[in-house]
């Protein structure tokens, strides 16, 4: 064989054991939601018996189906008003020149920085003080917190790349702020408002700590917390912890997939460029 | 001098006539920051607010088991934190787990993100796929670590030794025997497709046409990848490298899920959970907070200062 052969078997080789290293454990995964007969751990190579039972025990036994209900509304809650305010705040820093206005990109910034573990206890110690642990609102308020910085980053340069010649017009046409806002603005950082509720959405989903320390009653729990006492209350049944999994990320991949080429392009840029 | 200044700009800026008063100026100073000040005040009151009441925290006696004994405690929490047996391990595990993650996980991003730029059948496909284990809520990757991949009865790892050296194949039980390097490994496994992603990004931005002329030259493809591509992507690299570490550093979920931080895995982040949550020791507690932020923040301004070279060097 000449080299040329050789360099493309190596290559091959090389793929195909790279995406055996990254997706094995999830294609096991699902193979295992999906399969009735899951005693241990190599049965669920192949499937050999295809169901959707698992999923919809999952769904039913204990609160889980409460756990991604709660999960659901402190998501969409979070995304809807930090993405409101966040688009305020964007187009003040874009638009309009007033005193510390660096400062308070900076502020911004810092906020971005801060790990949960240095603001838990506080946070813990208020929200019982307000009767507010166990609360799904106290959780909004703080995913709502961190994910603003973020938010308010993105969306303002999508706000600054929007020609001011556009609004000018629209004022001319005798539209106020609110109108011009609401039809000129808005549709052209839309791009911008996808990718920034993707990257809220994604942290409330996933977001352990705080949900870990605030949330103690059962039927109060988030995805994260209440997946893991999903899986010590049912450790011997295996299609049904992992069809757990499985619902736990669909929502994660739904959202990028839907978000993907504005993440993709604003990932990257954002990063290096 | 910049209250006038910025007054000035002001009525300037929104086409007031200069000669109305000064009140109005402010007035439309004021508008103009009213869109931000919700999303600031929010964030200053539930993120700013709580981190200044972590450090008052950490300066002093506060047990929730002795809530009479609260009093000023000088620098006392942080004496503990740094020769506390526990705490000091937590320190050390911090470091390994970190370091190890990043380093691993670089080098497997690095080698994949070399082996994706090449061109080959499906290349687009499995950059997709690659991306897989990022979108796995952690806390789903852990457990499917934990119970699906390492259990010594019915985990996959032990299955497929069966499977191809028989029944007399070692069963070595992975988290139990090696603690540490079952957490990392569930890491590397979820941030290698971020060390690539951004890899990627770098090696496609290679000037190519100076590599095509080192191969007319007669370079060979080690000393094209250790003599050009290496020093271009070293800014990528440490970009790379140093976000991963700021996670990294205060990666919890993973190490709670896995070990529950026993068998000598406690990082910090589990360490303040324990001081905070179990053993009611706020002072304590905030004291290794206090300790993380300033790690990150370390981790952080090495991170900014790559980010503004590769800036500098766009503009060049």
């Amino acid at each position: 064989m000449t080299t040329r052969t050789w360099t493309s078997v190596g290559k091959t080789v090389a793929v195909v054991a790279l995406l055996t290293f990254t997706l094995f454990p999830v294609y096991f995964m699902l193979s295992t939601a999906l399969n009735g007969q899951n005693g241990s751990g190599t049965d669920s190579l192949v499937p050999s018996d295809f169901t959707l039972d698992n999923f919809s025990r999952a769904f039913t036994e204990d609160h889980f189906g409460r756990y991604m209900l709660n999960s659901a509304i402190v998501t969409v809650a979070t995304v809807v008003v930090s993405g409101a305010l966040a688009m305020l705040g964007a187009v003040a820093i874009a638009r309009f020149r007033f005193r510390f206005r660096s400062t308070m990109l900076v502020l911004i910034l810092i906020v971005q920085m801060l790990p949960a573990e240095a603001l838990v206890i506080p946070l813990f110690l208020q929200m019982k003080d307000w009767r507010m642990l166990n609360s799904l609102l106290g959780l909004i308020l703080v995913y709502i917190a961190f994910s603003l910085p973020f938010a308010i980053w993105n969306l303002q340069g999508f706000v600054a790349a929007v020609p001011r010649e556009l609004e000018e017009a629209a004022y001319l046409d005798g539209c106020g702020w609110w109108r011009m806002f609401r039809s000129v603005l808005l549709p052209l950082v839309v791009p911008g408002l996808v990718a920034t509720s993707a990257f809220s959405f994604v942290m409330a989903w996933e977001e352990f700590t705080f949900a870990l320390t605030f949330l103690s009653k059962d039927d109060r729990l988030t995805v994260g917390v209440g997946l893991q006492r999903f899986f010590g209350a049912h450790v011997n049944d295996w299609g049904g912890l992992m069809a757990a999994s499985t619902m736990v990320t669909i929502p994660v991949v739904v959202v990028f997939v839907l978000a993907q080429r504005r993440l993709g392009a604003g990932l990257v840029s954002g990063a290096v460029k | 001098m910049s209250a006038d200044t910025s007054a000035a700009a002001v009525t300037k800026d929104s086409g007031v006539d200069p000669d109305k008063s000064t009140s109005l100026a402010k007035a439309g100073a004021w508008a103009r920051r009213a869109p931000l000040l919700p999303a600031l005040i929010f964030m200053i009151v539930v993120t700013q607010l709580p981190f200044v009441a972590t450090i008052v925290i950490s300066f002093m006696n506060w047990n929730a088991y002795y809530p009479k004994d609260r009093s000023f405690a000088g620098l006392d929490n942080f004496k503990t934190v740094l020769t506390d047996v526990n705490a000091r391990e937590a320190i050390i595990v911090t470091v390994l787990l970190t370091v190890g993650v990043v380093l691993i996980s670089l080098v497997l991003g690095l080698a994949i993100a070399l082996l994706l730029d090449r061109k080959f059948k499906g290349r687009s496909v499995a950059r997709t796929l690659m991306i897989t284990p990022f979108l796995i809520v952690p806390v789903a990757a852990a457990l499917l670590w934990k119970h699906a991949l390492y259990n010594a009865q019915y985990g996959l790892f032990n299955g497929v030794l069966k499977f191809v050296f028989g029944d007399s194949a070692p069963q070595p039980d992975w988290i139990s025997d090696h603690p540490l390097i079952a957490v990392m490994f569930s890491l590397v496994w979820q941030w290698t497709p971020f060390m690539m992603l951004i890899l990627l990004a770098g090696l496609q931005s290679r000037p190519m046409d100076v590599v095509e002329a080192a191969r007319i030259d007669g370079a060979s493809g080690w000393q094209i990848f250790t003599n050009m591509t290496l020093p271009h992507l070293r800014q990528y690299i440490e970009l790379s490298g140093l976000l991963g570490a700021i996670y990294i550093v205060q990666n919890f979920d993973a190490v709670f899920t896995i070990t529950s931080g026993g068998l000598g895995t406690a990082n910090l982040p589990y360490y303040i959970y324990q001081t905070f949550y179990s053993a009611h020791d706020y002072g304590t507690a905030s004291a290794a907070g206090v300790i993380v932020v300033i790690g990150t923040i370390i981790i952080a301004t090495f991170a900014l200062r790559t980010v503004l070279s590769l800036f500098r060097e766009e503009s060049r």
